[in-house]
């Protein structure tokens, strides 16, 4: 369980990176809409993130 | 039911995080980026497509008097097809063309680059009668297809040097 756990710690550390390092990238780039939908999609993603970490029981 | 209502959770993250992905990729890579770079006297400047994204109409760069201005346009194609453009630079002034420069098409494959290059000698430009102790303004006008670049060449003065006073008769 104790390794599924860091397994986890580790898938979410990954897409965080992936996401930062893509919005240092290419977020200069983005269209008004797209900057806007971004952010909502990240609210979106943290929020589902936390429910379903707390579903878990963290 | 419980781990089911918990797996909607993390389904859910991950839809947000693929869209998240898809909208840097559709949105912030794919399309055409022009760069430009300028050099004049030793300095390089870059100005990159997102000065031109966050609605700044002029760039300016500084040339020396009687010297001339390097300008390479770089066209990145980040599209599946590939992209043509008709490239016009002039000169202006006081919302009067002084010269052509370029006018030539462009056509870039996908996902390649295509660049241009052109000069702009600052003594073709200046009028004679004015002391070189004078700034003038040039806007380079960069158009491909119905985009424009605007670039306001600042041309420094040369310092004024006193003459040396004439030596009287004895």
């Amino acid at each position: 369980m104790k390794l599924e756990y860091v397994l986890f710690g580790f898938g979410i550390l990954f897409c965080v990176a992936g996401v930062g390092y893509l919005a240092a990238e290419y977020v200069k780039y983005l269209s008004e809409v797209g900057k806007l939908v971004s952010l909502l999609l990240t609210v979106g993603m943290f929020a589902s993130l936390g429910k379903y970490l707390e579903g878990l029981g963290w | 039911m419980a781990t089911k209502r918990r797996n909607l959770f993390l389904y859910l993250t991950l839809v947000c995080f693929f869209c998240l992905i898809a909208i840097f990729i559709v949105d912030g890579y794919m399309g055409i980026y022009d760069t430009i770079h300028i050099t004049a006297g030793e300095r390089e400047q870059e100005i990159e497509p997102d000065v031109w994204l966050r609605q700044d109409r002029f760039w300016s760069a500084g040339v020396n008097w009687g010297e001339k201005a390097f300008f390479r346009y770089e066209l990145a194609n980040r599209q599946f097809s590939s992209y043509t453009a008709d490239i016009e630079v002039s000169v202006w002034r006081m919302q009067e063309k002084l010269l052509d420069v370029l006018s030539q098409p462009i056509v870039v494959a996908p996902f390649d680059e295509g660049q241009l290059e052109w000069v702009i000698d600052t003594t073709e430009l200046l009028p004679e009668d004015i002391p070189p102790e004078q700034s003038y303004e040039y806007t380079v006008l960069i158009k491909r297809g119905e985009i424009e670049r605007n670039i306001i060449v600042y041309i420094n003065p040369t310092p004024y040097l006193p003459k040396p006073a004439p030596v009287p008769p004895r």
